[in-house]
């Protein structure tokens, strides 16, 4: 019978093509442009780090100056990066199962092959424990040692888009390579690994890029490394060494740590707040005790990392996608309108209600399913046309699975939904009703 | 033509006007809203930016040698750049302009405001070719010349004795006064005096409040990495840039050449999430008025093609074309009058949706009447081809027995 | 066969009543051809409604076939009408888009058969009618006589137990006309009831009996003999 039913409406398509193709292309049209802006904000508000990220956290404490909150508008925040000190005094601490600090820093990078033109290489400078806590993929070799990270040696993890680049994507574990002029062995290269949004230091860029290459923490200070990211400062003071500097009241250092269970999250809460009460003790930290930790999912939504934009844009589209279906279903009550009698006849030669809801159901799921193809289509193109006008949208815009299949979902409950009332309307129609004109 | 008794046949008929009707309000409420966003984007967009931006280039320097003479080859690379035939003036400096990239500090009027109280602005370090290399124009006062430049080594800490500020920072300092010659103090405590004052300069972020507040100052920093503005002739940057980074690589191996980019696009870079808003929502408008137009054809050719029986009659008894033409343009301007009656409630209600969710500004009334105008024109003129294939229903129709 | 006991219908609207059969009884024995005739307005349509259940009497009994009718469920009186009552509308009611083929399966496709039974019948009934050739044709390529013997090949073929025939010729010249008469009479001959709504006076008179409805009553009976052309078989032209 189901057969049956898809070759009435397909004739029935057949039958009226305009007010069909109009119907399919209001569907479609409402369904790409929802589709567009949905994708950009699904993949925007995405956690990339999945349940594992519940357990690995942001961690805050108010370092700013007593004067003024850190944010004047909004007070209830406080500072999302650490100083040098701060962040110092944390690893101190044996608590949490891995933690690590880390900040954005740039250097030239150059290789023993000659005809590989030196670039320039964004790094991040952190500890060991940053592979293992975001549970980054090596292609070769491995994080490197805590002795290495104990002792500053200049070692380096390279991510796969450098190695491929430096060294033509051999395996360049124990090579050597120049990071400004000095000389650093490659211990470990990362498989591809870009976390969209960039959740571990969404201050300089949430949709950047993951670094070129990875440096231990430890090589901050004899190196005289400087943070190629944003740093903030509230204290006027005479910054005028890399020794004043380190020691000054600026922040630039993420701080990220993985706690397993709550009680090894309240036993670091108290660490913090020991730390703070030492470091006031001592004169500084003088804003009341306000230490914070935070998971990846509830990070992502503090740091606000959709856009605002982004979500105008779903509220409007919804709006859009409703007037379309509104429009759909003017289009399909028209059409089933104008198929009354024959509804009529067919009732009359015994159709049963239900019959004629299924067959009619059924002719605007397909309605439903052209739409959505039609749709699909188009979120394709209204991507394409993204990624061209921003380029920050780079990684933001490929569709996956769930968004296909997402968006056939919606579109095939569109067509039902749309073709729902007018469906109920002509399963009204009396057996009798039109049996006497045509 | 009267109109009750068109009012009274369609509420008779009400389900495919209460479509129509509810498209056309939340056609109204998007459309309205939109449009206020994309003006909005579109006149931050075009803000007047005080600089030559269309003819300046940027490019960067980066040195990885620990050895580098950095005030050595910033001479020789200031000296190669400024002999290029077509270029006007090039500077060292430390941000560049509108880039997303820049610092501020926050200065006072006086030491007795604390220093937390400070007016936060954007500080360009440059050197006495400045002024022209930015195409700024200094509305009181004068620039820099080569004997007050200060070249600072790296994490050093320095104040110039005098520095150009805008207008729009003087003001916050000083109000009405000329801020010409005042002095200024920065957190530390330290002042300069205000040699010149800039009538208009933008500064690092294009979406922060204080985009005008700029002060330039006579220092060039000697980092290993250096940016360089080039402003050449108008209409020979684009064949300049290559002779840029030429002369730039062959003056100096010892460093890497980075960045080449017309200023030009490094704003269209950072109004890049603005500018995409405003095309998205243009699309997205024009679109949604076509579906609109399209169902209110399709409806109505639907409700021609029913009634033609009744038209035929209605010809039959005297009816003029021009009264079946009027009949359904009437028709159509009741319903889409219903539409932005019940549209006005969900544009204001969307945007107060807008206001208190995502802070952004209220709604100007004029876009509410703007977009009920286009509705209402938009409905006449959908309706207009079905509705004149119903004036052209042939009387004869009322006899026929269909 | 057919046993209507006291029928009403009354249709309401808000402003008005209308009484469109009041008191209302037939008997039809099985076999039977039956002519119902009257003037515009007097019940006949709404008679033949009833009898067909498209609607149900406001009150009264309906016995069809032996069992009682007159308060089933909407689901109930489709399958009714899908296995015991044949249609034939004066405008023949044949399905546009669907060719000849097509149009007899519809009352097959809702009966549920196999599809090699569907096929079967829908043959044998065009042939019956002397359309099999034309099965791919749609009906627009068809004469109006022709239309109608596709209705009526349309109405046979589930083997119901009598036809409704609501002016089959209606729509008809006077040759065509014929012909259709001509083919219900040989189908009433094989021992289907029919029941025929006409305002032809010479029409009812080719019945066995004709009754009258005045004002939703029966008002008059004539009973006519059997004529022996019925016995004979109907000439199935193809034209």
């Amino acid at each position: 019978m189901f057969a049956y039913y898809v070759r009435l409406a397909l004739l029935s398509l057949r039958r009226n093509p305009v007010l069909t193709g109009l119907t399919i292309g209001a569907i479609g049209i409402g369904i790409a442009v929802c589709m567009t802006t949905l994708t950009l904000y699904y993949i925007m508000s995405g956690n990339p780090m999945g349940r594992a990220g519940e357990k690995v956290y942001a961690v805050q404490i108010d370092s700013w100056g007593i004067d003024d909150p850190f944010d004047d508008d909004r007070p209830e925040r406080i500072p999302w990066e650490f100083t040098w000190r701060d962040a110092n005094g944390l690893l101190a601490s044996d608590v949490p199962a891995l933690q690590a600090a880390m900040f954005k820093a740039a250097a030239v990078l150059q290789v023993a092959n000659e005809d590989i033109q030196p670039s320039m290489q964004l790094l991040r400078v952190t500890g060991r424990d940053f592979f293992e806590l975001f549970d980054t993929p090596f292609l070769y070799g491995s994080a490197w040692s805590a002795s290495a990270e104990t002792a500053a040696e200049q070692v380096v993890v390279l991510s796969r888009r450098t190695n491929d680049e430096a060294f033509g994507g051999e395996n360049s574990v124990g090579q050597r390579v120049r990071l400004d002029g000095r000389d650093f062995t490659v211990v470990g290269v990362l498989d591809e690994w870009d976390p969209a949004p960039k959740f571990y230091d969404v201050n300089n860029g949430p949709f950047d890029e993951s670094e070129d290459a990875y440096i231990p923490f430890t090589l901050t200070v004899p190196l005289e490394l400087d943070s190629a990211g944003n740093t903030n400062c509230w204290k006027d003071e005479e910054l005028d060494s890399f020794e004043k500097f380190m020691n000054g009241e600026c922040i630039w250092i993420q701080y990220w740590v993985q706690l397993d269970d709550s009680d090894q999250k309240a036993r670091y809460q108290d660490f913090l707040d020991n730390y703070v009460r030492d470091q006031q003790a001592l004169g500084r930290l003088e804003r009341p005790i306000d230490n914070r930790l935070t998971n990846v999912p509830d990070w992502l939504d503090v740091r606000q990392v959709v856009a605002n934009d982004s979500k105008v844009l779903v509220g409007l589209s919804f709006m859009f996608l409703m007037v379309c279906l509104f429009n759909a279903v003017g289009l399909v009550l028209a059409k089933f309108v104008g198929k009354a009698p024959q509804v009529g006849l067919r009732r009359a030669l015994g159709a049963s209600t239900s019959a004629i809801f299924t067959q009619h159901l059924v002719e605007t799921g397909i309605v439903g399913l052209a739409g959505g193809l039609v749709g699909l289509g188009l979120t394709q193109l209204g991507l394409v046309g993204i990624r061209a006008l921003n380029e920050h949208y780079e990684v933001l815009t490929q569709l996956d699975v769930v968004l296909v299949s997402g968006t056939i979902i919606i579109a095939v409950m569109s067509g039902v939904i749309a073709g729902l009332y007018p469906t109920w309307r002509i399963c009204r129609v009396a057996p009798a009703g039109y049996l006497k004109t045509q | 033509m009267e109109v009750r008794p068109i009012f009274s046949a369609l509420l008779r008929n009400k389900t495919g006007a209460f479509l129509i009707s509810l498209q056309i309000a939340l056609t109204l409420a998007v459309v309205a809203n939109a449009l206020f966003i994309i003006v909005q984007r579109l006149e931050k967009m075009n803000r007047p930016t005080g600089m030559d931006v269309d003819n300046i280039i940027m490019v960067a320097s980066s040195a990885f040698t620990q050895d580098y003479d950095a005030r050595g080859s910033l001479r020789k690379d200031l000296d190669a750049l400024r002999a290029i035939p077509g270029v006007i003036a090039a500077t060292p400096i430390n941000q560049i302009p509108l880039s997303g990239g820049g610092d501020s500090n926050g200065y006072r009027a006086s030491t007795d405001v604390p220093s937390h109280d400070g007016i936060s602005a954007n500080n360009y370090m440059c050197d006495e070719q400045c002024v022209d290399t930015l195409g700024i124009e200094l509305e009181s006062g004068r620039s820099f010349d080569a004997s007050e430049i200060t070249f600072r080594e790296p994490n050093s800490s320095f104040f110039s004795p005098g520095v150009l500020i805008t207008r729009a920072l003087g003001e916050e300092l000083f109000g009405d006064e000329d801020p010409l010659g005042k002095s200024i103090y920065d957190g530390l405590g330290r002042s300069t005096t205000v040699i010149g004052v800039i009538r208009r300069m933008q500064g690092a972020w294009v979406s922060w409040e204080g985009l005008e507040r700029v002060m330039v100052r006579p220092e060039v920093g000697l980092w290993p990495y250096t940016r360089y503005l080039i402003r050449t002739e108008p209409g020979q940057r684009d064949a300049i840039m290559p002779v840029v980074e030429k002369t730039l690589i062959d003056l100096n191996k010892e460093r890497l050449v980075r960045r080449l980019t017309a200023h030009a696009d490094v704003v269209k870079h950072s109004y890049s999430q603005d500018r995409t808003m405003a095309v998205i929502l243009t699309t997205v408008s024009a679109l949604l008025v076509t579906v609109t137009a399209l169902g209110i054809v399709g409806l109505a050719s639907f409700s021609v093609s029913q009634r033609t029986r009744q038209i035929g009659i209605r010809r039959a008894i005297g009816a003029r074309r021009l009264d079946i033409l009027r009949y359904f343009l009437v028709e159509n301007w009741m319903i889409t009058t219903g539409g932005v009656v019940l549209g006005c409630i969900l544009t204001l209600a969307f945007n107060f949706w807008l206001v208190s969710e995502y802070e952004l500004p209220r709604l100007e009334l004029v876009y509410v009447l703007g977009g009920i105008a286009g509705l209402l024109m938009l409905g006449q003129l959908a309706v207009l081809m079905p509705a004149r294939r119903a004036a052209a229903v042939a009387p004869a129709i009322a006899t026929r027995n269909v | 066969m057919l046993d209507m006991r006291n029928l009403s219908k009354v249709y309401r609207t808000d402003l008005i009543e209308t009484h469109a059969l009041r008191d209302f009884s037939l008997s039809v024995d099985s076999g039977e051809f039956v002519a119902v005739t009257g003037p515009s307005g007097s019940g006949k349509t709404t008679f033949l409604n009833i009898a067909g259940l498209l609607e149900p009497a406001t009150s009264g009994t309906y016995m069809l076939d032996g069992s009682d009718v007159s308060d089933l469920s909407d689901n109930q009186r489709s399958r009714i009408r899908n296995e015991k009552i044949g249609f034939i509308f004066q405008s023949f009611n044949l399905i546009p888009d669907l060719d000849l083929f097509d149009n007899v399966d519809v009352p097959l496709r809702y009966r549920g058969f196999k599809a090699a039974e569907r096929r079967r019948r829908i043959m044998d009934n065009l042939e019956r009618v002397g359309l099999a050739a034309r099965a791919n044709h749609l009906p627009s390529q068809l004469s109006g006589g022709q239309q109608q013997r596709v209705a009526i090949a349309r109405a046979l073929a589930g083997d119901p137990r009598f036809l409704l025939a609501d002016e089959p010729t209606g729509n008809l010249d006077s040759l065509m006309a014929r012909q259709v008469m001509e083919l219900l009479e040989s189908i009433n001959a094989g021992g289907t009831t029919i029941i025929m709504v006409t305002h032809d006076p010479e029409l009812a008179r080719r019945a066995h009996r004709s009754i009258q409805v005045l004002d939703g009553q029966v008002s008059d009976f004539k009973t006519y003999e059997p004529r022996p052309a019925a016995v004979e078989p109907a000439p199935a032209a193809s034209a």
